[in-house]
C-alpha cells in the first residue's frame, strides 16, 4: 500500500477531489498548511510596518490505496491540479507498512 | 383632585427634548468606549493580548463611574472652590470633593460652570452621566500608549487617580467655568480637555512604564482588521452625541456640530488615504491608514463642532489629517518620539490632532455659528454666544488664548500624569510585567484568551474522558 500526499492550490482541491473519486478512491485527508517553494513570497503593511509573508497557503491532500492504484491516481492529482503556473505545488508516494480500518478492526488492503 | 389634563411629569424647568437629546448623546459617547474602543484596541493588538486590552476598557469605564460618582463630578463641575481671589486661577481650577449622594443632587435641575448663559433645562444625574462618559474615554484613550506591558493592577489605581489629578482640573479650568473658561478659552468637546490631554498622557506614561518587549514591537500585527472596522465604526457615529450634545441642547448648533463634524470626519479620512497612496513609501491605500485619518478628523473638529462652518470643518478635516500623517511618518522618527513606545500611537491621532483642531478654533471659529441665540426671561449673558477665529475677526485674540490654554493642558497632563504614575509605580513595586508574562500575554494575566479552542480543552474539575456517557 502506499501513501500518496500532495501539496496543492487551494482553489484547486474540488478538482482534484473529483478526479480522484473518478478512479475509485474511497477516501481522503485534507489540511490546510502553509508552505514556501518557489513562489516568491508576498508583503502586508499594518500601520506603515511591512511585514514579508514567505508561506503561501496551500492545502495538503492525503490518501492511502493499493499499490496498482498509485499511477493512475497521481496522474488524477496532476491533470485535475495544474495550472501550469509557478507554485502547483507538488505530490509524493511513500510506502505504507499497515492499515487497520477502527471501525470494523479490518487490516492491510481490506480496510481501505 | 389633580386633573389629568395638568399633570406634566416633570418640573417647569425641565424640557423633555433636550433631555431626551442629551441622555441618547451620552449613550452614544459610552458606546465609544463600551464597545467601541474595546475592539478597536482589541482588534489592533496582538492576539495575545486582546482580553488584557478589553478588560482594562471595561474596568477603567467602571472605575471612573464610581469616582465620578463620589467626587468626581462635583470637583470638575460642581460649585467652584475659591482658592484665591476671584478671577485668579486659585480661585478657578477645582470643584469641591463631594459626592452625588443627595435626591436633590439627581432629579435637581443641573446647576454647572460649564454653562453660564441659559439654565440647563434637564436635571443634575443627566449632565453628570453625559459629564462622566467624556472623563471616563479619556483614561481609555491614553490606555492605547500603554497596552501590552502595563501591569493589570497598575491600571486600577491608575486610572482612578489620573481622573482626579489631572482630568478633573482641566475639565475645572475649561468648561466648569474655570480660569481658562473664564479667560475666554473655548474647548467645544474635549479636544484639549480630553484629546490633548490624553495624548500627552499616553506618551508620557509610555515612556514611565518602558516599552513592549522587542519581539511585541517587532511583530505587532493586528488581531483582527473586521473589529477595528466595528470598533472604528462606533467612534465615527458616537461621535454624533460627542459634538452633537456639547451644546446642552437640542438646538440648531447642535444639528450643525453633527453635520461639521461628519464632514470633517470624512475629508480626513480622504486626505490620509490619498497622502498614503501617493506619498507614503508603499504608495498602498491601507485601511488602518484611513482609520488613523478618520480619527484625526474627528478629534481634530471636536474643539470647534459648533464654531466653525462647512468650509471650516472641511479645512479642519483636510489641515488636522496632512499634520498628523506629517508626524506620524517622520516626526515619529526624531527625538523623544522615537524613544517612547507609545504602543497604538496616541500622540499622535489624539495629542497632535487635538492640539491641531484647538489652535485652529482661533483661526477658522466663524462668529456667525451661534451656539446659543435665545434671549427670553431666563438668558444671563450679554449677547448671542459664538466664537470668532481671525480668519473673520482680523484679530488673534481667541488665538491667543487657544495657546496659552493649550500651554497648560500639554504641561500640567504631563506633570500631573507623571506623579500618578510615579505614585503608581511605587504602589506596585513596578509599572511593567516581567519579560516571562509579557511572552504569554492574556493566558498569564487573565487565564482567559480571545479565542479559546475548545478541542483542545478540558474540564478540569470532570474531565471530559471521565465522563459516564464516554464510558
Amino acid at each position: 500500500m502506499k501513501l500518496v500526499t500532495a501539496v496543492i492550490k487551494p482553489f484547486k482541491l474540488d478538482e482534484v477531489k473529483v478526479a480522484v473519486k473518478e478512479v475509485g478512491v474511497t477516501g481522503m485527508t485534507v489540511s490546510q498548511v502553509r508552505g514556501f517553494g518557489h513562489t516568491g513570497g508576498h508583503i502586508e503593511i499594518y500601520r506603515g510596518k511591512e511585514y514579508e509573508f514567505d508561506f503561501v497557503d496551500k492545502i495538503r491532500v492525503e490518501l492511502v490505496c493499493t499499490d496498482e492504484l498509485v499511477d493512475t491516481i497521481i496522474e488524477a492529482i496532476v491533470n485535475a491540479a495544474r495550472t501550469d503556473t509557478v507554485g502547483d505545488g507538488m505530490a509524493w508516494v511513500s510506502d505504507v507498512e499497515h492499515v487497520v480500518r477502527i471501525r470494523t478492526n479490518e487490516r492491510g488492503p481490506e480496510a481501505l | 383632585m389633580l386633573a389629568a389634563t395638568n399633570y406634566i411629569p416633570y418640573p417647569h424647568w425641565l424640557n423633555p427634548a433636550d433631555n431626551t437629546w442629551q441622555l441618547v448623546a451620552a449613550t452614544l459617547v459610552g458606546l465609544m468606549s463600551l464597545p467601541g474602543l474595546a475592539v478597536l484596541y482589541g482588534g489592533l493588538v496582538r492576539k495575545k493580548w486582546i482580553v488584557n486590552t478589553m478588560l482594562m476598557v471595561f474596568a477603567g469605564f467602571s472605575l471612573t463611574l464610581v469616582v465620578w460618582m463620589l467626587w468626581g463630578y462635583n470637583m470638575a463641575f460642581g460649585t467652584l472652590s475659591h482658592f484665591g481671589p476671584t478671577g485668579s486661577f486659585w480661585s478657578g481650577f477645582i470643584g469641591h470633593f463631594e459626592p452625588l449622594a443627595r435626591a436633590g443632587s439627581e432629579q435637581g435641575q443641573a446647576v454647572s460652570g460649564a454653562n453660564s448663559l441659559i439654565p440647563f433645562h434637564y436635571s443634575t444625574a443627566t449632565l453628570a452621566y453625559f459629564q462622566f462618559v467624556f472623563a471616563a474615554i479619556t483614561p481609555l484613550l491614553f490606555l492605547g500608549g500603554l497596552v501590552g506591558r502595563l501591569k493589570f493592577k497598575a491600571w486600577l489605581l491608575i486610572v482612578p487617580l489620573w481622573i482626579t489629578v489631572v482630568y478633573c482640573v482641566n475639565a475645572a479650568l475649561l468648561w466648569g467655568g474655570g480660569f481658562f473658561a473664564q479667560k475666554g478659552a473655548v474647548d467645544y468637546s474635549g479636544g484639549y480637555v480630553i484629546h490633548l490631554s490624553a495624548g500627552v498622557a499616553a506618551f508620557v506614561g509610555a515612556a514611565i512604564v518602558g516599552p513592549r518587549r522587542w519581539q511585541d514591537r517587532e511583530n505587532a500585527f493586528p488581531s483582527n482588521l473586521m473589529m477595528v472596522a466595528v470598533g472604528a465604526g462606533i467612534l465615527w457615529l458616537g461621535w454624533n452625541g460627542f459634538n452633537g450634545g456639547d451644546p446642552f441642547y437640542a438646538g440648531a448648533d447642535a444639528a450643525a456640530a453633527v453635520l461639521n463634524t461628519n464632514v470633517a470626519t470624512a475629508v480626513a479620512l480622504l486626505t490620509w488615504l490619498l497622502l498614503d497612496m501617493y506619498f507614503s513609501r508603499q504608495k498602498k491605500p491601507t485601511f488602518l491608514g484611513a482609520i488613523n485619518g478618520m480619527i484625526c478628523g474627528l478629534v481634530a473638529i471636536t474643539p470647534s463642532a459648533g464654531w466653525v462652518n462647512g468650509v471650516g470643518a472641511i479645512f479642519v478635516g483636510l489641515i488636522a489629517s496632512t499634520i498628523v500623517w506629517i508626524a506620524w511618518n517622520y516626526v515619529s522618527r526624531l527625538r523623544p518620539f522615537s524613544k517612547v513606545d507609545d504602543a497604538l500611537g496616541v500622540i499622535y491621532t489624539h495629542g497632535f490632532a487635538g492640539l491641531t483642531g484647538g489652535l485652529l478654533v482661533g483661526i477658522l471659529a466663524d462668529p456667525g455659528m451661534t451656539e446659543y441665540g435665545v434671549k427670553g426671561a431666563n438668558y444671563k449673558g450679554s449677547g448671542n454666544f459664538s466664537v470668532g477665529g481671525v480668519f473673520f475677526t482680523h484679530s488673534w485674540h481667541q488665538f491667543w488664548e487657544q495657546f496659552l490654554a493649550a500651554v497648560w493642558i500639554i504641561g500640567y497632563t504631563a506633570a500631573g500624569t507623571a506623579v500618578v504614575f510615579y505614585v503608581v509605580k511605587f504602589l506596585c513595586r513596578g509599572l511593567r510585567e516581567s519579560d516571562e508574562v509579557l511572552a504569554l500575554g492574556d493566558v498569564a494575566i487573565h487565564e482567559e484568551e480571545a479565542f479559546p479552542e475548545p478541542t483542545f480543552g478540558e474540564p478540569v474539575a470532570s474531565p471530559s474522558h471521565l465522563h459516564p456517557d464516554n464510558v
